[in-house]
């Protein structure tokens, strides 16, 4: 396989300069400017160079012939210039009174009086290392998201390179002023290019009316929320959001789908939500019918504020059964994988009629669970390990007796159900736990009692536990285990357990087995999962450790073998 | 229009005997009278109150797209007897317009202001304090003024907002001023700004005493004054310089007032003129030209100021009875005082070379103090009005 860059076609192309430099120009007046740029910004010459930036590429979540996305790192020491041209105050006084409040202002006779010169700056020996994500598709055009800041350095020469302090200020401001650009602008710019080049339809209606294709533009951009994900996807450390989630979100069939499906208000005060339990912010969005719960124990502070980032949660909204006309929400940032997982999550939630939920597992470790049987909980905690559930059963067996049999005849209804399922069970491991939990008394047991707790985790139970002993051959033994682990998401129950589940990396799970389970021989399977889960994720915890980062997680070993989840998904 | 505070405080510069127009800050407060007048926007609504001679309160209600407020207090410990209400206000007082400048008075000694009650000094410095808290910015401004001297007066202004960087900033400045000269230095805690201003008058001084008259018979009877003030932010490092002078005439003068000033900014290049004439009892003109030799960037500026007085019901000459019985005219009375004319409004417009206009009239309804404004621009054939506003004032 191989890719081919061409990088000199889009160096010679007089139309796309100055297009780019059109769009350059408004992005750059678009933010306010520092008092002491007086004119609007213009920008006089663009030049890419001849020099192409250097692409790695980290990943390749999807790659058909009209869609693409991946992650690249990307370095660039080239030779392209950017000239600028407005104009400036020159006078330092001028600009120290402008922001002042008049009350304590000197008052200047004449020493503020203006001075207004034309400037202009040429940015040379740009020199930026990104990680970029690149989602294309033919219908949606090309998203291109940094995840961190890509600008190293630049150099700034101007006018006033003679006087030191308009140096330094200049150099700050517009390296200010440049990385908005490259996080906030560019992206926009290039998805607004591509869906010039490759939709004819959308080229043509802005050629039409312009009015018209702006509006569009908007609601291309600003309505669909999951189009161009967020830049927060990663946390600090650059560990947290699976990559690929981000790209199914955007572009998979099911990600649409869900767009659709949910508000975008809802997702924003969600956002806030969340935010505002991670900061010291006191406002709270309200979301109606629904009850926020903050943390619950202290222990669990630490933990998810470390870890946690404001990931773009896969949301699904289904309405459940038409007799109770409530509506439940599963946030599950875990999700492995965008074809089949989200649909199926839909129907167990549909499943439940009694009680609504909304749950929102936090990512690979986490689990949807209501503690409680309110009417509607968000549960904002992160998850816990998989050693929770056991600990768990034992007291809420009895309440939960009733969906028993809900869950059982369900369960093989789902087909599409991407379950993961470790290839073989082995029975002498049955017993490992049993200090916490007897499995081999009430199999069933453990199977009711999560569901219990709300319905969200009951159904959720069953997809987690369903474990097929007729795996393929072809998989490694600890793959299963680690897409597993992926999954716990939807399952759980916190009790603060000793040892906590490391976060580790997940990627996408390919999708092994569709085919559903009955439930009674599952149970010892899921014990020898649960154990097997802890250790590897003992072991991935170490290997993180070692390789440090985001990007280790999908370059392992014994993982690179696996072929991409759409392609998987597809040949089921 | 003055605030009721700021009329307070001049008020307390007057008791103080505090010559405020001799300083480097005023050489152009003429100009700035007619030309850059603000025109406030929104409704504004202000009630004021000298409560006591040492006590001052003003509520300001104000409402530009949201709702916000003020609350002043003033405490001075000189006793101030201003015309409070807000009906009897001379509104030459409160208007400022063309400022004729005054000739230069000798100074008080400083043993002029000791009291002696026993042995011992009993005499305390006459002290300023004003506050103003804006909601819901929660901005709050402090003022403490305290005069030092006859020839000083420390003026402290503090300023206490979130917003702002370090939560505030601190204004002191020093004013020394001995009617022949001027000089005042400050501080701001804003980026270590350290700022000198001096003004000097030519001709004679008045801590010698005047001893000859005024030769009103030359063409111009006025006075000159040249200053400097130069500043310097020790954190930011950077500067500023200006020169000016200023001729203008004195009240003897007896053909038409005029001022006229000069300020240039060597730095920057720059050259500002005005000029001001006060063409009638009721009219002045100003106009101003900026110029800057660097950039060959010029700017024009026109203004003036109408002064409305209140049309006097002629009174109808009629014989008295006792004259018709005497068979005689009535005597005819020498050197009648002239009434006070009572003001009912000013306008004031300025144009500049981009027509932009503002238009600006105050005057009295009433008991009530309103101000009219409006800026307009031209160059906006759509929508000309920039913005209008409406300021009402009331104080007991």
């Amino acid at each position: 396989m191989a890719f081919n860059f061409n990088w000199s076609p889009l160096t010679a192309d007089a139309e796309f300069y100055k297009m780019a430099q059109q769009m350059l120009t408004t992005a750059l007046n678009k933010s306010p400017k520092p008092p002491i740029i007086v004119d609007d910004i213009l920008v006089n010459e663009l030049n890419l160079g001849s020099v192409p930036p250097e692409l790695e590429i980290l990943e390749i979540g999807d790659l058909a012939e009209d869609r693409f996305r991946g992650i690249f790192k990307m370095c660039y020491s080239g030779d392209a210039f950017l000239t600028l041209k407005t104009r400036v105050q020159a006078n330092p006084l001028n600009t120290y009174l402008f922001s002042k409040p008049s009350f304590t202002s000197p008052q200047p006779l004449a020493a503020s009086s203006g001075l207004t010169i034309p400037l202009q700056i040429t940015l040379s020996e740009i020199k930026m290392s990104a990680f970029i994500i690149l989602v294309f598709s033919r219908q949606k055009g090309l998203t291109l998201v940094f995840r961190n800041d890509p600008l190293e350095s630049l150099k700034v020469s101007s006018t006033f390179d003679s006087i030191p302090f308009v140096r330094d200020y200049l150099q700050n401001e517009i390296e200010k002023q440049l990385r908005t650009l490259m996080m906030d602008e560019l992206p926009a710019i290039i998805h607004r290019l591509s869906l010039r080049l490759w939709c004819p339809e959308y080229r043509a209606k802005e050629d039409a009316e312009l009015a018209q294709a702006e509006r569009l533009e908007k609601e291309e951009v600003a309505v669909d929320p999951l189009a161009s994900p967020p830049q927060d996807a990663v946390d600090a450390r650059g560990n947290v959001l699976n990559a690929n989630e981000i790209s199914t979100l955007s572009l998979d069939g099911g990600g649409s789908e869900i767009h659709s499906l949910f508000s975008q208000k809802n997702l924003v005060r969600l956002a806030a939500l969340t935010d505002s339990h991670r900061t010291l912010s006191l406002f709270t969005p309200s979301i109606r019918d629904a009850v926020f719960r903050a943390w619950a124990s202290p222990s669990e502070r630490n933990e998810t504020a470390g870890t946690s980032t404001p990931a773009t949660p896969s949301l699904l909204r289904s309405m459940s059964s038409p007799a109770n006309s409530s509506t439940t929400y599963t946030f599950s940032r875990g999700s492995d994988d965008g074809h089949g997982h989200m649909p199926s999550r839909a129907s167990l939630v549909s499943l439940q009629s009694a009680t609504t939920g909304l749950s929102l597992g936090a990512g690979r470790h986490s689990r949807s669970h209501m503690r409680k049987k309110k009417n509607r909980v968000v549960n904002l905690r992160r998850s816990k390990t998989t050693d929770d559930i056991t600990s768990e059963s034992g007291s809420e067996d009895a309440s939960v007796a009733g969906s028993e049999p809900i869950i059982s005849t369900r369960v093989p209804e789902e087909p599409e159900d991407n379950i993961i399922t470790p290839p073989r069970s082995p029975s002498g491991r049955v017993r490992f736990r049993t200090s916490s939990i007897d499995l081999g008394d009430s199999p069933n047991k453990y199977r009711l009692s999560t569901p219990s707790r709300s319905a969200l985790s009951s159904k959720a139970v069953p997809e987690q536990v369903i474990l097929d002993s007729t795996s393929t051959p072809t998989m490694e033994k600890d793959e299963p285990i680690i897409y597993s682990r992926a999954r716990r998401p939807s399952l759980k129950k916190a009790q603060s357990p000793p040892e906590k589940a490391p976060a580790i990396h997940l990627i996408p799970a390919p999708i092994l087995s569709s085919e559903p389970l009955s439930g009674s021989g599952g149970i010892v399977e899921q014990a020898w999962v649960l154990k097997m889960a802890g250790e590897i994720a003992r072991r991935a915890h170490d290997e993180k450790a070692s390789r440090e980062g985001f990007w280790s997680g999908s370059s392992t070993d014994g993982r690179e073998d696996t072929p991409p989840p759409a392609y998987q998904a597809k040949d089921l | 229009m003055l605030e009721f505070m700021d009329y307070v405080q001049h008020s307390f510069y007057k008791a103080s005997h505090w010559n405020t127009e001799n300083s480097y800050s005023q050489l152009t407060a003429t100009a700035r009278e007619l030309l850059e007048f603000d025109t406030p926007r929104g409704l504004r609504l202000n009630l004021s109150s000298l409560s006591s001679p040492n006590f001052a309160t003003s509520y300001a209600l104000g409402s530009v797209g949201l709702v916000d407020g003020a609350l002043s207090y003033l405490y001075t410990s000189l006793p101030l007897f201003p015309v409070s209400q807000s009906g009897d206000i001379d509104l030459h007082d409160v208007i400022r317009g063309y400022r004729q400048i005054q000739e230069l008075r000798k100074q008080e000694e400083s043993w002029m202001w000791e009291e002696w009650q026993g042995g011992k000094r009993i005499d305390k410095r006459n002290t300023l304090f004003y506050g103003r808290l804006y909601l819901p910015q929660s901005t709050l401004e402090a003022l403490y003024l305290r005069r030092l001297s006859p020839t000083q007066q420390l003026k402290l202004s503090a300023v206490s907002d979130s917003r702002l960087k370090n939560g505030g900033t601190i204004l002191a400045l020093h004013q020394y001023d001995t009617g022949k000269y001027s000089t005042e230095t400050l501080y701001s805690t804003d980026g270590g700004l350290v700022g000198v201003r001096g003004l000097y008058n030519f001709g004679p001084d008045p801590r010698k005493g005047i001893t000859e008259p005024p030769r009103t018979e030359d063409r111009f009877y006025g006075r000159f004054s040249a200053g400097a003030e130069m500043y310097y932010g020790a954190l930011n490092k950077s500067g500023g310089v200006s020169f000016g002078g200023r001729f203008a005439t004195l009240p003897a003068h007896k053909g038409v007032p005029l001022t006229a000033t000069l300020t240039l900014n060597p730095l920057m290049g720059n050259f500002s003129t005005t000029y001001a004439v006060k063409a009638g009892k009721n009219l002045a003109l100003c106009s101003k030209f900026d110029f800057n030799v660097y950039s060959y960037e010029s700017d024009l500026m026109l203004g003036c100021e109408l002064w409305r007085m209140k049309a006097k019901a002629k009174k109808i000459q009629e014989r008295s009875m006792a004259a018709k019985l005497e068979w005689r005219l009535d005597e005819v009375e020498k050197n009648p005082s002239p009434e006070p004319e009572e003001v009912t409004g000013v306008l004031k417009a300025r144009v500049d070379q981009n027509w932009r206009i503002g238009l600006l009239w105050e005057g009295r309804i009433k008991e009530l103090l309103f101000t009219l404004a409006s800026s307009i621009d031209m160059n906006r054939p759509d929508q000309p009005f920039r913005a209008v506003g409406l300021e009402v004032q009331y104080s007991s």
